[in-house]
């Protein structure tokens, strides 16, 4: 009897062993570095460093863009591994980078989108000091920065076939919201479908949403969604029915029949393929559509509202380049995403980059860089003191920030609303309650 | 030493042979599943340290909320119209399987092939196929001067849950087929050749003999079609997601959308907790009723 001890032991050793043994059957795969970790080899004039890097895919210029910029300055600092964590999806940025983090994998550099939930979640840190000068705005969230913007806001406006606008018999671009809807009236009598929208991607819904709201409702109170967090405002506001009710009419009328199916990544093709005639969106189309048919000649204008105003997205937002809280514990590895940072914002670098996404500047420094007819009109709205400025929906931060659930329920919400042909006002009061509850709910975490 | 004596001794040895994979289940499975539990009555965001207990308050609004309603309406509305179709359409390629002399391999083949795929996989493929602008069943209709039936097959609410639901079945019936053939295939000849002289013609022959004779692999494979459909998730991301509006979102797909992108992991934990709920209610409903037809039969 003395031996059952022993005989258990020894059974409980090789079952562990046959466990183990399946566990470790890949360990010679697994020698490969950890991502992220600091390989520790090397003297400490090169130290060898390594850290993970994600951005938003969803346009394949920027993707290309930071891709190059990455190589370019790896090639530089060859003691520096920048091991690339983005991924091209279809899914919105903020459920992959949620993703991401669930699963361990938060990156030490991200592009930062929703600086509110990952700055409250502890996830990400200030902006080091020694580069803030390198921007020439920084926007704060509760008096902290935490982004370096990777480019500024960019306006949306129309993107428009000037052969399509040509063969309905449009020779002047138009100075008011009313002459715009002439505009669509005479491309539907043309034959061809008016606008083209990507409404598969929910984030794309956005683009339309917001320009409503900031002509009917932002232009005017720019803090009216602290008001409606407060209760003081509501979506059954006159301005805010207004601007569903445009919408709404808008898309019955006007916009492509397969709008719900198609993808933003497919509208650039629908666009040049003469399906549709307009596209409204914003600058880093551009670089799409020209990469679709070279020959395509296209113009781009801001939709003027019904008093002849030009409202555009154009203030700075919180986002850009962060760095995670998890990375910033180590010394080595923020002395490399620094470097990272100024070598992407350097001028020489910065203006390629700007080149290739068509995005606008953000550092302090001058950046010269090639633009074609489309971009130099963006740039000028941007330098027009009488455009006004403003931000969408989810765009606003500090008190304005709306509960980051309720943006894509509410572009959810407004398709069902297109669809069914809903009533605007019963339609806003849902919106009011589910964004009460959002609140509510956010309050309890 | 008696045979009781033998048999504990063994069991003893037994236990300490489960103990590390029973550890490493625990570890991975039971303990996720109980925290899960406790999850569903959190406030939590699935981002910050801090958890907070809330009650009962995610099961409530459950309970009220519109878009859950509709989500399970979906779930069901799958569960009950996959289950039928895809039994259905697997039965019937079973059938003619069995009785194919020619290229018996071949057609085996190309029926289970879409099996192999990935849902993801396939939810792209019949995106581009139902896409409006530039999808081939349109551009087919266009073609031939069915334009007037052209619609947006996907963007319609109207069509969009018919959609998925068809694809889903082209992908899964292969897989059943092959149970189904399973079973025809343990079925003697002599039953039927009985039949036959007895002056059955073929349809009596299915209804009285091969189909009460298939009790067993339809047990099998409706549980199986039934688990599967209400944890319908790939098709749903990659073709609608959940859209147009909230026409095809379901339980699976609004517990992902509410945990992962609108940052409430203790509701979509909560979800998750109702989903696992009615799958065992309704698998538990489903055995004893077809175990039971199986006695019978």
């Amino acid at each position: 009897m003395a031996k059952k001890p022993l005989l258990k032991f020894t059974s409980l050793v090789m079952a562990l062993s046959l466990v183990l043994t399946a566990c470790g059957g890949n360990n010679a795969a697994d020698h490969t570095e950890e991502p992220g970790s600091n390989t520790g080899t090397g003297t400490d004039a090169a130290k060898e460093v390594s850290f993970t890097i994600a951005y938003a895919t969803g346009d394949p210029a920027t993707k290309q863009a930071i891709e190059t910029t990455i190589d370019a300055f790896t090639e530089k600092n060859p003691n520096i591994k920048i091991v690339n964590y983005s991924e091209t999806t279809s899914a919105a940025y903020l459920d992959w980078l949620k993703t991401k983090d669930a699963v361990g994998q938060f990156p030490d550099l991200v592009e930062m989108r929703d600086t509110k939930v990952f700055a409250d979640a502890g996830k990400i840190v200030e902006l080091p000091e020694d580069l803030r000068g390198l921007f020439k705005t920084l926007p704060e969230y509760d008096g902290k920065v935490y982004n370096a913007p990777i480019a500024g806001t960019a306006p949306q406006g129309i993107i428009y076939s000037k052969k399509a606008y040509a063969d309905a018999g449009i020779t002047e671009l138009p100075k008011t919201y009313d002459e715009f809807l002439a505009i669509q009236e005479k491309l539907a009598a043309s034959g061809i479908s008016p606008i083209v929208v990507g409404g598969k991607d929910i984030f794309h819904m956005g683009f339309w949403t917001n320009f409503f709201f900031e002509n009917e409702v932002y232009a005017a109170d720019p803090d009216w969604n602290s008001k409606r967090t407060a209760k003081t405002a509501s979506f059954t506001d006159a301005g805010m029915v207004k601007a569903v009710t445009d919408y709404k009419e808008l898309f019955t009328k006007y916009v492509d029949k397969g709008w719900l199916s198609t993808a933003d990544n497919q509208t650039a093709s629908i666009l040049v393929s003469g399906k549709a005639a307009q596209l409204f969106s914003g600058p880093w189309m551009f670089g799409q559509i020209a990469e679709a048919d070279p020959s395509f000649e296209f113009g781009f204008y801001a939709i003027p509202n019904r008093e002849g105003k030009t409202v555009i997205n154009g203030l700075p937002s919180l986002s850009g380049w962060s760095l995670s809280a998890e990375a910033a514990k180590d010394a080595d590895k923020v002395a490399a995403m620094k470097e990272f940072i100024k070598f992407f914002f350097d001028p020489a670098q910065y203006g390629p980059y700007l080149a290739t996404v068509n995005g606008i500047p953000t550092t302090s420094a001058e950046v010269t860089y090639e633009t074609g007819e489309q971009m130099k009109e963006v740039l000028r709205l941007m330098s027009d003191d009488t455009v006004v400025k403003s931000l969408g929906l989810a765009n606003w931060y500090g008190e304005n920030a709306i509960p980051p659930q309720f943006r894509n329920w509410f572009y959810k919400l407004l398709q069902e609303l297109v669809l069914k042909n809903g009533d605007v006002t019963e339609y806003m009061k849902q919106a009011d309650t589910e964004y009460d509850n959002n609140v509510k709910a956010n309050a309890q975490q | 030493m008696n045979a009781s004596a033998k048999k504990k001794k063994w069991s003893d040895y037994v236990f300490w042979f489960i103990l590390p994979a029973l550890v490493v289940y625990t570890a991975f499975v039971i303990v996720p599943t109980l925290s899960s539990v406790y999850l569903s009555f959190t406030s939590w965001d699935g981002i910050s340290t801090k958890i907070n207990y809330i009650g009962f308050d995610n099961f409530i609004e459950i309970v009220k909320s519109p878009r859950v309603h509709n989500a399970l309406k979906n779930t069901l509305i799958f569960a009950i119209v996959l289950v039928l179709l895809e039994n259905i359409v697997a039965l019937g390629l079973a059938v003619l399987m069995d009785n194919v002399r020619w290229f018996r391999n071949f057609f085996r083949s190309i029926f289970y092939f879409p099996v192999l795929m990935s849902g993801i996989i396939m939810g792209f493929i019949w995106m581009i196929i139902l896409n409006y602008n530039f999808g081939v069943i349109n551009q087919l209709l266009e073609m031939t001067g069915l334009g007037f039936l052209k619609a947006d097959w996907l963007g319609d609410p109207d069509y969009a849950l018919i959609s998925i639901i068809l694809s889903t079945v082209w992908k899964a019936a292969g897989y059943y087929m092959v149970i189904y053939l399973a079973g025809l295939q343990g079925i003697p000849q002599e039953l039927n050749e009985a039949a036959s002289i007895d002056g059955a013609n073929r349809w009596q022959q299915f209804r009285h003999i091969t189909f009460p004779l298939l009790a067993g692999a339809t047990t099998v494979c409706i549980m199986l079609s039934m688990i599967g459909s209400l944890k319908i998730f790939d098709q749903i991301a990659v073709m609608t997601d959940g859209g147009p509006g909230f026409a095809t979102e379901t339980l699976t797909y609004i517990i992902y959308k509410v945990g992962f992108g609108e940052l409430r992991q203790g509701f979509g934990t909560a979800l998750a907790i109702v989903l696992f709920l009615l799958t065992l209610l309704i698998s538990l409903i489903q055995m004893k009723v077809l175990r039971k037809r199986e006695v019978q039969m």
